[in-house]
């Protein structure tokens, strides 16, 4: 360019006179236009950090009280979210550096609730379990109670887990984890459900290795007869696969204690509370928690809720916890018979530890990071960055409250948690009373 | 004649208990000596009619005195027997045995103390998906996003739902063979014009599988007690399928149930009301807004079109059908304000309402709380009128003799926020919490357990 201006100066005089003024203003323009547009860009690249710093986040959740156990985190604090996965947490993130923010003030934001004890082999099949109308969809609860992850727990086996898979898990929103049963068809009812040559521990082991990002653990549960056969082999199978195993309260054969011997540190009882004639309860008559219960628990075997219609009774739960045997977990055992009798949700479960005296931080912990660790799936659980954003945010309500146990009998407390919002990798599957809407006017 | 006083005397004993039955057995003897006594004909009837009298009277003192349940100080709002204030409600052998004030507690093995609370019939949804099945390729009918019912009814107060034509006349017997038989809920059916229900949006464009006479016959001569009506949705098309299904309708004397959307570009809604439906027939979705493909009953400038009052006048059902995508604030509350209301409120349950705005019956319920209607009128609109739109009046009451449904709410207090399906927000300082549900005489939900005792006192009890 310079060139030419040059060569312009040079012979004004010499050339068309009209022609180089053409030339010499459209150069002029030219040269206008190339500044125009350096200082277009050096402004742009100035403001891109400004830009992109603007939308950093999709959704960010500020001023609730974050309790996150595994971080050691118990603070009013706020959290970031982008695609999906935890940004950022902190003391003060400015919400003009995301496309969405809540106002959780007043509220409790937690990592989505984990439930390891389920049915949700959901099917047709009349009367059964497995496959079958007994057990429930995990998303028509879930959510509502802050609960992101389940595991189910046995409802099927290696047989017809693949059609779990294809059936219900792959369609369903909230994130289903499996327990395998060590019984073929998982929980089929009798006479299949107790066929001890069906019960094949490389079978199930093969199978959990198979889906090893879905299978946990493997269960034993439901069998009525004395030999040690079906235990020992689902003990084989969870040692195979290294992974725990989930020992129901269905097995009147065998003695408490020698099922607590058996298992080894890491392994999980369900129906921890439960007073039935199927299994010896853990306090005795006498109020006092059995001490081979209590060796167990020093041990590392690891006492789950499991409440369903019949496993949760107020005076085991009350004396054990009095006594220093606290569930590791709140395992609802969710399914057809428990969901509108006294265990209702896991929230509700952990609103009775409420009523019965525990911690909030304490509950948080065996809802979330407890479980999470005891199924070995350490990355659920947390709010730490790069973590899924499975958030549950949670209200305490205060009043006059009653709760039931699995006798349809009645606590009374003055606490109950209420989910206020719930996300899923990010996405909001839940929101109570339109915490993250617009007024409609607006 | 012994056969025949044996025959009127044992069916008026049907539901009796023990005691009752010595005295019919009494009576019974009295008769057959009578009969041996050879007394003239016209003495003979008036003593059996003494008799019998005799066998009334002291089985409605036997029953005064076995109150299965007594439901004592609520305030009692049943629309049908214009009762709106504190009574109480007494049930026995799964039927309302008494409503009155102060009926003593003597007589019931379970008194349950409702002081503060709301106690109605049990709440009728008109308009659910529930043919739950494991086809994963399907929409709604034996699919997934249809839901098993009783994880969502108790909890809100309701004791029974109308399924909205997920099924058709191919399809119902497997829908009652796997839903409707196995439900706690009591489940009632529109059967949908389509012979297959809602397989698809694309088997729903159908004509030649919208057939009237299949589907009368299916409904007048094979399950008259369960299917109250008849669904046309989801059609792309004309006249044709909501003319089918009204053919139909005239066929089996019941009402049709429209979901009229769809369409690009829409229908005449004025058409529709004015000329196609029958009186009686219902428009669900009312407040639904989505004006390319359905024309919507507040105008763009926020006004209820005119001839919406006329068609509501003319005897056309509004139904709120909120669901997933069919419930707008935009829509709702102008005409609120204008003096529109529907005539029935129903959610639209399926797996994807049942986590958005909608939620569940008494939260739909709470949403009109919020909009300024009164809770006499929720409460009729979700009661008593259902169950006349469905030709059901044994329902949505609480009549002496009628089904023992019934509803127990807290009216809670406070803040809360209302989603639409456009995830805008009303608030609104009441919400609606079943706190108890009762089916057949038989308790289905108890929230703060209302109906226990303490397990302290058990213990004590046990020891």
């Amino acid at each position: 360019m310079a060139l030419v201006r040059h060569h312009g100066k040079r012979n004004y005089k010499k050339v068309n006179d009209r022609l180089l003024k053409i030339i010499y203003e459209f150069e002029k323009i030219l040269h206008g236009a190339m500044k125009f547009i350096m200082k277009s860009i050096f402004i742009f690249l100035f403001f891109v950090p400004f830009l992109l710093d603007a939308q950093q986040y999709d959704l960010l959740i500020k001023n609730g009280h974050i309790i996150d156990p595994k971080n050691n985190i118990d603070a009013v604090k706020d959290i970031a979210i982008t695609n999906g996965k935890i940004a950022k947490v902190d003391d003060n993130i400015s919400s003009a550096q995301s496309k969405k923010t809540i106002d959780a003030t007043g509220l409790y934001v937690v990592p989505g609730l984990i439930d390891i004890h389920t049915h949700v082999f959901v099917g047709s099949t009349p009367d059964k379990f497995a496959n079958g109308i007994y057990s429930v969809s995990a998303d028509d609860f879930s959510f509502k109670s802050g609960v992101t992850t389940v595991v189910d727990a046995g409802t099927s086996g290696w047989r017809n887990f693949p059609l779990f898979k294809e059936q219900v898990i792959d369609k369903s929103q909230t994130r289903i984890l499996a327990f395998l049963n060590i019984a073929a068809n998982g929980m089929s009812g009798k006479p299949t459900e107790e066929d001890i040559n069906e019960m094949n521990a490389d079978s199930a082991a093969l199978v959990a290795e198979k889906y090893k990002d879905i299978i946990v653990g493997i269960k034993i549960g439901h069998y009525t007869g004395s030999d040690w056969t079906p235990f020992n082999k689902a003990l084989d199978a969870a040692n195979k696969s290294n992974t725990p195993m989930f020992v129901e309260c269905h097995l009147p054969q065998y003695s408490l204690q020698d099922q607590l011997q058996k298992m080894r540190p890491g392994d999980i009882i369900t129906h921890s509370y439960e007073q039935i004639t199927e299994r010896m309860p853990i306090v005795d008559s006498s109020g006092k928690v059995r001490s081979f219960v209590l060796d167990a628990q020093k041990k590392g075997v690891l006492f789950d809720v499991g409440h369903g219609g019949a496993g949760f009774w107020f005076s085991q739960a009350v004396p054990a916890f009095q006594q220093g045997l606290a569930p590791n977990s709140f395992g609802s055992d969710l399914h057809r018979f428990s969901m509108n009798a006294g265990m209702k949700s896991m929230l509700n479960i952990m609103s009775k530890y409420m009523a019965i005296g525990m911690s909030l931080e304490d509950i948080v912990t065996r809802a979330t990071w407890n479980p999470a660790k005891s199924i070995k799936h350490e990355e659920l659980g947390n709010l730490s960055e790069g973590s899924v954003a499975d958030i549950a945010v949670l209200s305490v309500q205060n009043g006059k409250f009653g709760f039931i146990d699995a006798g349809g009998n009645k606590i009374e407390g003055n606490k109950k948690l209420e989910a206020e919002l719930t996300i899923r990798a990010g996405k909001i599957v839940w929101d109570l009373n339109g915490l993250s809407a617009q007024e409609w006017k607006k | 004649m012994v056969k025949l006083v044996n025959r009127i005397i044992v069916s008026t004993s049907a539901r009796r208990n023990d005691v009752q039955c010595l005295f019919i057995c009494l009576a019974q003897k009295n008769i057959l000596i009578m009969l041996h006594q050879k007394k003239s004909s016209q003495q003979f009837l008036k003593k059996i009619i003494r008799i019998i009298g005799l066998v009334f009277f002291c089985s409605n003192i036997l029953h005064a005195q076995q109150i299965d349940i007594l439901l004592k100080g609520g305030h009692v709002i049943d629309p049908k027997n214009k009762i709106d204030e504190q009574m109480d409600v007494a049930i026995a052998n799964g039927k309302i045995a008494q409503v009155a004030k102060d009926i003593p507690v003597k007589n019931a093995k379970q008194v349950i103390d409702v002081s503060g609370l709301y106690v109605t019939p049990g709440i009728i949804d008109m308009h659910v998906h529930v043919f739950n099945g494991t086809d994963v390729d399907v929409y709604i009918a034996n699919g997934l996003t249809s839901l098993p019912p009783d994880g969502f009814t108790f909890r809100a107060g309701v004791t029974t739902v109308v399924d909205a034509g997920s099924s058709g006349w191919r399809n119902f017997r497997q829908f009652k063979k796997q839903t409707i038989d196995k439900a706690q809920t009591r489940v009632l059916a529109f059967l949908n014009i389509v012979g297959n229900g809602m397989v698809g949006r694309f088997e729903e464009q159908d004509t030649t599988d919208m057939n009237p006479q299949q589907t009368a016959y299916m409904i007048k001569k094979m399950f008259p007690d369960i299917i109250v009506g008849i669904k046309a949705a989801h059609y792309w098309g004309d006249f044709t399928q909501v003319d089918r299904a009204v053919a139909a309708g005239k066929l089996a004397n019941v009402p049709v149930m429209v979901d009229f959307g769809e369409h690009q570009p829409p229908n005449s809604i004025e058409a529709l009301f004015m000329q196609h439906l029958r009186p009686g027939d219902i428009f669900t979705h009312a407040f639904s807004y989505g004006p390319t493909v359905r024309e919507t009953i507040v105008d763009s400038n926020g006004k209820v079109k005119p001839f919406v009052f006329a068609a509501q006048k003319r005897g056309i059902i509004f139904d709120v059908g909120h669901g997933g995508g069919a419930f707008s604030w935009r829509q709702a509350v102008p005409a609120m304000q204008q003096g529109f209301q529907p005539n029935t409120i129903s959610t639209d349950l399926h797996a994807e309402s049942m986590n958005g705005g909608m939620k569940d019956m008494s939260n739909v319920m709470s949403k009109f709380l919020a909009m300024g209607m009164s809770l006499q009128d929720v409460i009729f609109r979700s009661t008593w009128n259902p169950a006349n739109v469905i030709k059901r009046p044994d329902l949505g009451n609480l009549s002496v003799g009628a089904d023992a449904d019934v509803a127990v709410f807290n009216v809670r207090k406070g803040d809360f926020g209302f989603l639409d399906v456009r995830k805008t927000k009303l608030k609104g300082t009441q919400k609606l919490e079943a706190e108890l549900t009762i089916r057949a005489g038989k308790i289905v939900w108890d929230l703060n357990g209302i109906s226990a005792t303490s397990w302290e006192e058990e213990l004590q009890k046990g020891k």
